[in-house]
């Protein structure tokens, strides 16, 4: 009972966390940055793994492997170094609670989880200097542009297991989310001219379902496919309707191999129709293949994923290319697990370079 | 692999304190505008509003919001090309009939004056435009009060004067002087502040006797003479640098012994004296013309009709009431002065309770223009910031009851010529997406 007591408190104190995903300036005109909801153990393996991770919120069916009431929190923080091709450099960091779930089996061939994730983050911080014509004069002024933000998912899945090769999943999505949008206009004659500011909270919901089927068809071998189809994201700006932004369906695959005690490979893909959000998206094509190396005390993990990123200006999507490892390490004999792992993102797009280093660690707890 | 795994073990806390090391926010960069920055931006419109001035009134003839008597500076004014002649007149407090003699609290009686010191303060002096400040002195009745006029008074100020200073002169000496200055002959000192002077005028018993019958009470006038043009203030009571002092060097009676007293007592206009000036012409009424300033004072209150895409959704960036004089501003430089716009925190007319916090200044010149341009700008932001705040704001002149010049301007009756509001302001800022 106590146990079943620390794991309410752990979600709710997850709950409390921002949850965000990792930002990208190719973002900032569109809806945001779609999030990655794969834990620590996942990420550090490109992603590979994500439709085999119960702790990931990608396929339901994962959760088949929950055994024991299992919640897990992860977090991140990342340093990302801007380079646009008309100005010069800039780093900028920033740190996210992107992810929580919590599942546990009901009786012995279902499992229930559920969670929060990121779905998109929308957080930026701009300032640009410019000058505008007042009463017959040239008046300077910086503009900082600031909105924070995104939308999470919230995330109820149900996983059976039908058989000793067979399992399926699905799940139910509900999108929220917030963001506050700021523009601050200072003149360089402050005395003369009041600044300028202004707050906009814009408001998101909308929904989602997915559902997925695993089949082990040989000892050492699983695949999984999945499909997420979400619906609109309706917004208010000041709680007033300002219509609906289309979201995408997403379906995907992935395999793992046992190749031996201790070392398991993995490699999935993924494809989004992005486009249906608006101008400048696109349809994207991610793929990532991982390993990792250890039994149930500790693991090394390395990955690496590539693909596309969905928004982005001059008429073609940013190509992405990252490469992870990681550590994981079960504690107290086996109800606790802490995951690190640090990944090398590098974007590129029409007219700006991102090269991300993010740090990850997550607490998973076990009953 | 063995040695892989405890190099990674010993590894991992160190990744953990980096992760929690890192763990912090700035997302601030340069703009790489219009690529990479919002959709939306902050526009600016800018529209002269010529129709919201409405229910425009001036308060203050003949009575003002402030009246000679309460004045903080006492005009002496002397321009014969306006045909204004202005004359401070003071009156001090009564004198005790026993002082202090000695070191306890032993009294004796006030038998005499040996000398008393009058200690004025000037301020703007306007010194651009004329040479030879001088400063007649005369004896006044001890009736004068806030009912007394320029003509009361024009058989004293024609007689014989009790002293006689040109300022320029020893100003001039005293600048030789690290800024005090005492004169020899006469015992005089002037010390010369930034702003201000502080004259202390030597007096002796034979120019100013003490009259037991009038309790040691004194009553002066001042007249300022210039060439071409005098124009100065006397500090009164109600100013910061207090209003005119005097001093008495006394004579007193201690066991038939005459001794000099100190300290020496000192008295001035108020509370129970009296300050004020006196001057000519009498003011003009207030007529169809909207007024601001003068004396005795007055103030205008306006009331505007803000549209609501302004008051509830627009950020007032520069607000500019914009009056139509009809007639300039007259005076001399060192006239200039303050209009002081201050919201109202209820709309009761003439007495409305302003709001104090909410005010914007604007300098007038003495020069002659075709509008007038009165910042606004804090009170249209209040006004935006607040919606149950009447939109509703008084002009008034600082200082306020101490400078002649006065605008008088066109009011909303006029229509080709009524009060404009020039606004820019920022509409509100569009939240969009691609």
């Amino acid at each position: 009972m106590t146990r079943r007591i620390v794991f309410f408190v752990v979600a709710l104190l997850a709950g409390a966390f921002p949850l965000a995903a990792q930002n990208s300036q190719f973002g900032i005109q569109t809806v945001g940055t779609p999030g990655r909801p794969e834990s620590v153990r996942s990420r550090s393996l490109g992603g590979a793994f994500a439709a085999f991770d119960a702790a990931s919120a990608i396929a339901d069916v994962a959760l088949t492997d929950v055994k024991r009431l299992t919640a897990t929190a992860a977090g991140w923080s990342a340093i990302r170094s801007v380079n646009p091709v008309s100005g010069k450099e800039e780093t900028l960091h920033e740190s996210r609670f992107p992810l929580f779930t919590l599942a546990g089996p009901v009786g012995p061939f279902m499992v229930i989880g559920g969670g929060f994730s990121s779905y998109l983050d929308h957080s930026y911080d701009l300032l640009t200097h410019d000058s505008t014509l007042i009463r017959g004069a040239m008046v300077p002024y910086l503009d900082e542009n600031i909105s924070d933000g995104g939308v999470t998912d919230v995330r109820m899945s149900l996983a059976f297991k039908i058989g000793p090769r067979l399992a399926i999943g699905a799940g139910f999505h509900a999108l929220t989310g917030s963001d506050r949008l700021k523009a601050i206009r200072i003149f360089d004659s402050l005395s003369v001219y009041a600044p300028v500011r202004d707050t906009n909270v814009v408001k998101h919901n909308g929904f989602g379902i997915s559902a997925s089927v695993r089949l082990d068809p040989f000892y050492g071998v699983s695949l999984v496919g999945f499909v997420r189809s979400d619906d609109k994201l309706n917004i208010k700006v000041n709680e007033a309707p300002r219509g609906a932004t289309d979201l995408p369906l997403t379906v995907g695959a992935a395999v793992r191999l046992i190749l031996k005690p201790g070392m398991r490979v993995a490699a999935s893909v993924t494809r989004s129709n992005w486009s249906v959000v608006g101008t400048d998206s696109y349809d994207t094509m991610n793929w990532a293949v991982g390993t990792e190396f250890g039994g149930s005390g500790f693991a090394l993990r390395l990955g690496v994923r590539g693909g596309q990123f969905p928004f982005g200006p001059g008429g073609s999507a940013p190509s992405e290319l990252a490469a992870s490892a990681g550590l994981g390490r079960t504690f107290a004999q086996g109800h606790g697990v802490l995951d690190i792992g640090v990944e090398r993102l590098q974007r590129s797009g029409n007219g700006l370079d991102e090269g991300v280093w993010t740090l990850m660690t997550a607490f998973t707890v076990r009953q | 692999m063995g040695r892989l795994r405890r190099a990674a073990i010993r590894l991992a806390p160190l990744c953990f304190v980096l992760s929690l090391t890192t763990c912090i926010e700035d997302l601030t960069a340069p703009g790489d505008c219009p690529t990479f920055c919002p959709v939306g931006a902050i526009t600016i419109i800018d529209t002269v509003l010529t129709g919201t001035v409405f229910g425009d009134s001036s308060y203050g003839r003949p009575d003002g919001y402030v009246d000679p008597d309460d004045a903080p500076g006492l005009l002496a004014v002397d321009e014969p090309s306006l045909s204004r002649d202005s004359r401070p007149i003071f009156r001090t407090t009564p004198l005790p009939t026993r002082v202090r003699v000695g070191i306890d609290t032993t009294t004796g009686l006030v038998t005499g004056v040996d000398s008393l010191r009058l200690s004025i303060t000037l301020f703007n002096r306007d010194t651009a435009t004329h040479d030879n400040l001088g400063l007649t002195l005369y004896r006044l009745p001890l009736t004068i009060d806030s009912s007394t006029t320029f003509a009361d008074l024009a058989g004293q100020f024609s007689g014989p004067p009790v002293r006689t200073v040109n300022l320029d002169t020893l100003i001039a000496r005293a600048a030789n002087e690290d800024s005090l200055l005492r004169d020899p002959l006469t015992g005089d000192i002037l010390v010369v502040g930034a702003t201000s002077l502080t004259l202390r005028l030597r007096l002796d018993s034979a120019q100013v006797p003490l009259v037991p019958a009038d309790s040691g009470r004194l009553a002066f006038g001042v007249r300022a003479t210039a060439t071409p043009e005098a124009s100065v203030a006397v500090g009164a009571f109600e100013s910061r640098g207090g209003g005119p002092v005097v001093v008495w060097y006394l004579k007193a009676d201690s066991a038939g012994k005459t001794v000099h007293p100190l300290p020496q007592l000192r008295s001035t206009a108020r509370p129970t004296g009296f300050d004020g000036f006196v001057f000519l012409p009498p003011p003009s009424p207030i007529g169809a013309d909207l007024i601001v300033g003068g004396v005795p004072s007055v103030r205008t209150i306006l009331r505007f009709n803000i549209p609501r895409a302004i008051r509830d959704s627009g950020r007032v960036i520069l607000a500019t009431l914009e009056l139509i004089p009809t007639t300039p501003p007259v005076g001399v430089p060192a006239d200039s002065f303050r209009v002081i716009a201050k919201s109202v925190v209820a709309d009761f007319g003439a007495k409305s309770p302003l709001n104090e916090s909410l005010t914007d200044t604007t300098i007038i010149r003495i020069v002659p223009v075709d509008t007038i341009r009165l910042n606004v700008t804090n009170i249209m932001i209040s006004w935006g910031l607040s919606g149950a705040l009447p939109t509703t704001l008084f002009l008034m002149q600082q200082p306020e009851g101490a400078v002649f010049p006065e605008l008088r301007f066109h009011s909303s009756n006029d229509a080709p010529y009524r009060p404009r509001l020039h606004v820019t302001y920022a509409p509100r800022y569009p939240a969009s997406i691609k």
